[in-house]
């Protein structure tokens, strides 16, 4: 063996070793070529993060796109943004299954048919050169939703070139009526920022601000901050709605008024501030005096059901608080009054001095058009007076209530261009569909609020179906290229407007035109690096003052007028998981229940448990609500807390989605609310009343049984989830000393953290009950979606669900919202019954979960008492491309094994790894689950309880802190803060009700 | 025992002839229960093969019930096998002469009954295919399995079990296979001489035998009371309310012998029938049958009660709350189903009469063998269905394919057992001529009665 050493043996056997898999490899090794020349950017195994901007609603949160391996595989809130500071609603998490949509158009289509991208676009261009060339340009037009920045400067300019029609931006809750009552009240066209945070005694009028309302997730970081106790602090808060909704649930006092009166009540506080002389200094007592001359409490008790003392109270501890801030809007309040109702709103912000302070004007930012633009667009649509109509990312024939007659309308379009990515209700009609890139693939910007201004960027390259990427441009992209050729121009570098050759040049001439005043002196080239790695630049914007108008006192204190003869006012409200009804072909969001009511999936009327009683049905059997203008069959779900008279019916569901995809996982399901309202807008403000019509409720036939995972609301004296009152709570928070946690004898020897012990604390008195975490969780950890009737059976596969209890009476329940997930017991029951050890306690206090050592005996799962282990009972499928979401780092789960949390251990590991190659422990607060990482409010603190320095050590050793079945002796790592109730609040408020 | 008073005296040569006969060509009722019963395996194998291909998720099972009728059913065949070694074993050694008649039988349906039963872990796991991970063996990981889990003491209990249940019926049959070699030709000869393992008869061999047999019943004996208190851990063990209780072991032990000896009536009083076995299984055994599944009854009864009275007298919520739900909620005709079967029915067998009457006899049986599944399936299925967490309370419902599974699972059973009556002497030729009278002895008794059948 002379000139062959160890060495050298190994490198032959490994080269032929290689030769020989290489050759043995069939065509798909072909696919597995190295960058030849690596993209920017992108280390194979390493994750970027992109800042941009959400687009999922007019919000505007900034987010950080994960990108690995050039594909977004999760989306986390940028935690420098000032409008979400870190957190992310459900739906902005579920984004990513509209990226990854399996229905998405794969390029461009021509009545139907798939066609070259140019050739489509002429067909468009030269219709639109057409009408140019013809002095035509006014039958043009363009609907888009809200768009702000440069996009919205390129549509305007886009529109002047043409002459076309102005372009009317669309938004379902567009908050109309708010601007027409800020034009009334103060003569300002705007959206005001509310500082909610600021306030110690908040009352809201119907507006779900922890739900949908203006912004959402900024909006509950700042209630947290108001609500949540803390140094002895907690302000108050009251939700005046018909309806419990989540909004309301997490109010002190939850006031459950008439449908409708929302208005006579606001006036009726007004007039006991002004009664007890407790307008705030600065304010015009006598002319506020004079707005409530003749209003009568007494009456407006009777009316809506709101007791006098309960008025009088809520008004005298409001003004008396001094901090006291008034909410109103949101669907619930959007009647025949909705305007008076919001200035008798902006009249009580006056008498509290919140105007100013708490209710801040600044610039104009977002201007949506008004429902009343479309309906006088659809007008001119029936007339044949559009020859082309651009719908961007709009759905009016789903959005719109069919009385408007839009879809009717729509078919005399002899051209509608839909620029939708994936197949809606209206691009299925459209002639010629020009797919715009997902806000993920594309360049563009986004004012939140005066003064911030988010800067999106492409994430990744359109998304690959097929092993080919959609072919579609960004939607600035696709004007300027129509634009340019119905007006014969050529794309010029340098020329600017539309011969701007592409959208994110645009952009970027824009951005040099801020640079001018926000760059400080700052080269351009620095100033935007830095604007794209922040997410965009954030002012202060000086505030406006504003003053009240005189002529701006006279508020009618009616109730809104409700049309038809039925017996219930129905209530179409937002859903926190669908919007608008937009975000309903996401699986994800399908399948991750409604807080209130629990229901996956599907579509349900809330309806009176009286009613129920009445007409004999139970949760399940279908009802129909007919009101003037439609009918619809949905199954009924009893809720014993909404008002006797009204049913309500959550907005988002019953597309018809043409999709495949769409189709065969079911996310057409259920009943759109909307065809049940009449066309006519509000006069004042010209919105669409979600609060107009009175429905017929009856017993339908059949039963469509609903997927509620949930199967009681009732602890049974368990005490799963706890509360304390306020006194007491700050009484603990003072003297208290950390409560003792049972203990139980063991024969086992206790077990030893050498380095660190991980665990959780999840405060209850801030959890909302959004849901954000469930999608975070699903989308981190690769949870399938297994539909609907596999959760209606107890098999969803979710890691973390989010449960609401209640406690006290069932028509005035304290409600409570507890995450619940993998406890990671110190002595954990489902460790020492697996017979193979799948199941076991790691060095650093997670219950690991072996998944390629589990035979699937199933035993921890019956063994956890907090059953949060998750058996895989069939193959889950990720139809491409939403395999491409996949998180690398998490296992994708094989059939016949156990899952469960596990404290995402992938990101724990990262930590570890991070720290280590730094030479040292991981920091307090540097590794975040995915869960705590997208919370609003921070409710959920995570790290490692054996540093007793540790954010998560002193959480653990709350006053407040509690272990959920900690009579059992499992010494979970996760500890709850009870949730801090305010004394005397949860009495029942007597809902009267006139039959 | 004495066969004096029957009405037919039988001889030596009768006991031989009457049991070479069960062996011979068997007739046309035979090969219909035969056909069916086959075709009731074949759709379990059918309905299994499926669920190994589909998931679990074929099977009902869901949150909160993540076991439910496969391991109902596992518990429901261990417990059948108990009969056997009792009646056996521990007959044996207390010399109970009863037994001679019927326990060949017996011991067949227990060696079966924990074939069948050893199928449910199988059918039950999640990946079947690794099952085998459950043992203890030489691996190259150092992998062992946990030894605190009680699935790891089943399959100790259960293999055990079965080998010496194995062992002990296949030394019992080489005297009588001996017999049947002796007179048969042609290819059964060939098995038979290589099972009858060189039997001669000899007076040493026989003093072997015996001497045998004697420490196999003794080492058999306590594997009565063990199995099934192992199996019994796997529910005392954990921590679900109305599982985690030091009642368990006896009370499974109970009720294995209880629903074991219902079993045993199951299939001798139709053996006794088809094979007119009367002067063998006479009423008197029957009787004897009767009365011990009596006082198991009573004693099950006491431990029904037992249950009940802990969870109120520990003032437990849990446990409270699950026995209310048992009795209340959606399970309640599954739970008071169990208390007619097992507590009530039997206790007609107080009267004498019953207890000799074949029908009545049936029937109680019947019932107890039902009474004794659901008594399984009430601990597991409504047990896990209203345990500690509210959220996940649920009801689990059983789909064709984890029904067909349980059907099939007895279909495995029949299939056996109507196999084994055909090929062995399903009575046992040496032990009954035991009890008879010796021919040379009794040399004026030796006259046939070859009428009745």
């Amino acid at each position: 063996m002379s000139g062959i050493d160890r060495r050298s043996f190994f490198r032959i056997v490994a080269a032929s070793g290689a030769a020989t898999a290489a050759a043995g490899c069939g065509p798909t090794a072909e696919k597995l070529y190295p960058y030849v020349s690596p993209p920017e950017n992108i280390v194979p195994g390493v994750a970027v993060h992109f800042a941009t901007v959400c687009r999922e609603c007019s919000t505007g949160c900034g987010v950080l796109a994960k990108n690995r391996d050039g594909r977004v595989i999760k989306l986390e809130g940028n935690p420098d943004h000032p409008v979400n500071a870190g957190g992310l609603c459900i739906r902005g998490h579920a984004a990513l299954q509209g990226l990854y949509h399996p229905d998405r158009y794969r390029g461009a289509l021509v009545d139907g048919k798939f066609a070259p991208w140019e050739s489509a676009e002429k067909i468009v261009g030269d219709k639109l050169a057409a009408l140019v060339r013809g002095k035509q340009g006014g039958k043009i037009a363009v609907v888009t939703g809200l768009e702000t920045g440069s996009l919205a400067r390129l549509l305007d300019e886009w529109v002047k070139a043409l002459g076309a029609r102005p372009r009317v931006a669309y938004e379902p809750l567009g908050l109309e009526a708010i601007r027409a009552a800020n034009r009334a009240s103060f003569g300002r066209d705007a959206i005001p920022e509310y500082a909610i945070e600021e306030a110690g005694y908040l009352v809201s009028f119907g507006a779900d601000f922890l739900e949908t309302w203006l912004s959402p997730v900024g909006h509950s970081a700042a209630f947290a901050k108001m609500h949540a106790l803390s140094a002895g602090k907690a302000g108050t808060f009251v939700h005046v709605e018909p309806r419990l909704s989540m909004t309301a649930a997490n109010a002190d006092q939850w006031l459950r008024n008439a449908p409708g009166t929302e208005a006579p009540l606001a006036l009726a506080m007004l007039k006991v501030i002004v009664d007890e002389g407790l307008v705030a200094p600065g304010a015009d007592a006598r002319a506020l005096g004079g707005a409530v001359q003749g209003i009568d409490v007494a009456a407006i008790a009777t009316q809506s059901g709101v007791p006098a003392d309960t008025i009088k109270r809520v008004a005298h501890d409001l003004a008396a608080s001094k901090t006291g801030l008034v909410l109103g809007g949101g669907a619930a309040v959007s009647g025949s009054n909705a305007t008076d109702m919001l200035q008798a709103v902006n009249l009580l912000n006056v008498a509290l001095g919140a105007v100013g302070k708490r209710v801040r004007f600044g610039g104009d930012t977002a201007r949506a058009g008004t429902y009343a633009d479309m309906l006088a667009l659809t007008q001119a649509m029936a007339k044949g007076e559009i020859e082309v109509l651009i719908l961007g990312d709009v759905n009016p024939v789903y959005t719109m209530p069919p009385k408007s007659g839009f879809a009717e309308a729509l078919a005399k379009v002899p051209m509608v261009v839909s620029l939708a990515n994936r197949p809606n209700e209206s691009s299925a009609k459209a002639h010629v569909v020009l797919p715009a890139l997902h806000w993920l693939e594309s360049w563009g910007d986004h004012v939140a609020a005066p003064g911030v201004v988010g800067l999106m960027q492409p994430a990744m390259g359109p998304v690959e179906i097929g092993g080919k990427p959609v072919d579609g441009r960004a939607t600035g992209g696709i004007f300027l290229s129509i634009g340019r050729q119905a007006l014969g121009l050529s794309a010029e570098p340098g020329k600017g407007g539309l011969q701007t050759p592409t959208f994110a040049e645009y952009v970027k001439a824009e951005w040099t035109a801020t640079a001018r005043d926000a760059a400080k002196g700052k080269p351009f080239a620095e100033f935007w690096e830095e604007a794209l790695r922040r997410g965009g630049i954030w002012r202060e914007a000086a505030a406006a003052a504003v003053a009240l108008r005189p002529d701006a006192l006279r508020v009618k204190p009616e109730a809104a007028r409700l049309e038809g003869d039925g017996t219930h006012a129905l209530l179409v409200v937002p859903s926190a998981r669908f919007y608008d009804g937009r975000s309903a072909d996401r699986a994800w969001l399908q399948e991750a229940p409604d807080t209130m009511t629990q229901v996956a999936w599907d579509a349900w009327a809330e309806i009176p448990t009286e009613t129920a009683k009445r007409l004999g049905v139970t949760r399940g059997d279908l009802v129909t609500l007919t009101s003037p203008h439609g009918r619809v069959e949905l199954p009924a779900y009893p809720v014993e807390t909404l008002h006797p008279g009204a049913v309500a019916v959550a907005m988002g569901q019953g597309h018809a989605y043409p999709g495949p995809y769409a189709q065969a996982r079911g996310l057409n399901t259920g009943a759109n609310p909307v065809t049940l309202l009449g066309a006519s807008p509000e006069a004042a403000s010209g919105a669409l009343p979600y609060l107009a019509v009175k429905v017929a409720v009856a017993k339908g036939a059949g039963r469509r049984a609903l997927a509620v995972p949930q199967a009681t609301f009732d602890q049974d004296h368990r005490e799963i989830a706890q509360h304390i009152g306020l006194g007491a709570a700050r009484e603990l928070e003072l003297r208290g000393k950390p409560p003792e946690h049972a203990s139980h004898p063991s024969m086992y020897p206790p077990v030893k953290y050498p380095d660190q012990r991980w665990g959780m604390t999840v405060d209850l008195d801030r959890c909302t009950g959004c849901q954000a975490c469930v999608v975070a969780c699903v989308t981190e950890n690769n949870v399938p979606v297994v539909g609907r009737e596999q959760v209606a059976y107890g098999r969803d596969q979710h890691w973390l669900r989010l449960e609401r209890w209640e406690e006290g009476p069932p028509a005035r329940p304290e409600n409570i919202f507890l995450p619940m997930f993998c406890q990671h017991c110190g002595v954990a029951p489902c460790e020492p019954v697996c017979p193979v050890y799948a199941a076991y306690h790691t060095r650093d206090g997670l219950n690991g979960q072996v998944y390629n050592r589990c035979v699937g005996t199933r035993y921890c799962g019956n063994n956890c008492p907090y059953h949060v282990r998750r058996f895989n009972w069939f193959y889950y499928q990720w139809p491409s491309p939403l395999d491409l979401q996949l998180n690398p780092d998490v296992t994708v789960r094989q059939l016949g094994i156990m899952e469960k949390c596990t404290m995402c251990v992938q990101r724990i590991i990262e930590g570890k790894d991070r720290a280590r190659d730094a030479g040292r422990r991981p920091k307090d607060g540097e590794i975040r689950t995915a869960c705590q990482q997208t919370c609003p409010t921070q409710a959920i603190t995570f790290g490692d309880l054996k540093d007793e320095k540790s954010e998560v050590a002193k959480l653990s050793r709350s006053a407040r802190g509690y272990h959920v079945l900690e009579e059992l002796g499992t010494r979970p790592a996760v500890t709850y803060l009870k949730k801090v109730v305010r004394d005397g609040a949860a009495k029942p408020a007597a809902g009267g009700h006139k039959a | 025992m004495s066969v004096g008073t029957e009405p037919r005296a039988v001889t030596w040569a009768d006991v031989n002839r009457d049991v070479e006969r069960t062996v011979g060509m068997p007739g046309n009722t035979y090969f219909a229960w035969m056909c069916l019963v086959a075709l009731t395996l074949a759709a379990g194998v059918v309905a299994w093969t499926y669920q190994i291909y589909t998931g679990m998720g074929a099977a009902g099972k869901r949150t909160p019930q993540m076991w439910a009728m496969y391991i109902t059913t596992f518990v429901f065949w261990i417990g059948i096998g108990h009969a056997g070694t009792l009646i056996s074993a521990v007959l044996y050694l207390f010399r109970a002469k009863w037994r001679t008649s019927i326990y060949r039988g017996a011991e067949a349906m227990t060696v079966f009954a924990v074939m069948t039963a050893g199928l449910f872990p199988l059918i039950h796991a999640g990946r079947m295919w690794f099952a085998y991970w459950l043992t203890p063996y030489p691996n190259q990981r150092y992998l062992w399995p946990n030894f605190k889990s009680p699935l790891v003491w089943d399959v100790f209990a259960i293999s055990t079990y079965l080998t010496i249940s194995v062992v002990f019926f296949l030394v019992g049959l080489v005297p009588d296979i001996a017999a049947l070699r002796d007179r048969s030709t042609g290819i059964k000869k060939k098995v038979y001489t290589v099972m009858a393992m060189g039997w001669e008869g000899s007076d040493t061999q026989w003093k072997h035998y015996r001497r045998g047999y004697g420490l196999l019943a003794a080492l058999a004996t306590p594997l009565v009371l063990s199995v099934h208190s192992v199996v019994s851990f796997d529910f005392a063990m954990a921590l679900v309310p109305g599982w985690h209780s030091t009642l368990f072991a006896p009370f499974f032990v109970d009720g294995a012998i209880f629903s074991g000896f219902a079993m045993v009536l199951v299939l001798i009083i139709p053996m006794r029938y088809y094979f007119n076995w009367y002067p063998y299984i006479t009423d008197k055994h029957l009787d004897a049958m009767a009365k011990l599944t009596l006082v198991t009854s009573l004693v099950l009864t006491y431990f029904y009660a037992c249950e009940v009275f802990t969870a109120w007298y520990s003032g437990d919520h849990f446990e409270r709350a699950s026995v209310f739900a048992k009795a209340t909620k959606q399970y309640a005709w599954a739970y008071w189903t169990m208390y007619f079967c097992n507590s009530v029915v039997p206790l007609i067998l107080f009267w004498k009469k019953a207890r000799t009457n074949v029908v009545i006899l049936y029937v109680v049986s019947i019932l107890v063998l039902i009474g004794m599944w659901f008594e399984r399936f009430n601990i597991i299925v409504p047990g896990l269905g209203h345990d500690f967490y509210p959220y996940t309370w649920g009801t689990y419902v059983p789909t064709v394919t984890d029904s067909t599974i349980i059907v099939g699972s007895f279909a495995w059973f029949f299939i056996l057992f109507l196999g084994f009556i055909r090929v062995m002497p399903s009575l046992s030729i040496v032990e009954v001529k035991e009890v008879l009278p010796h021919p040379l002895k009794h040399a004026a008794h030796g006259a046939h009665h070859g009428g009745g059948h």
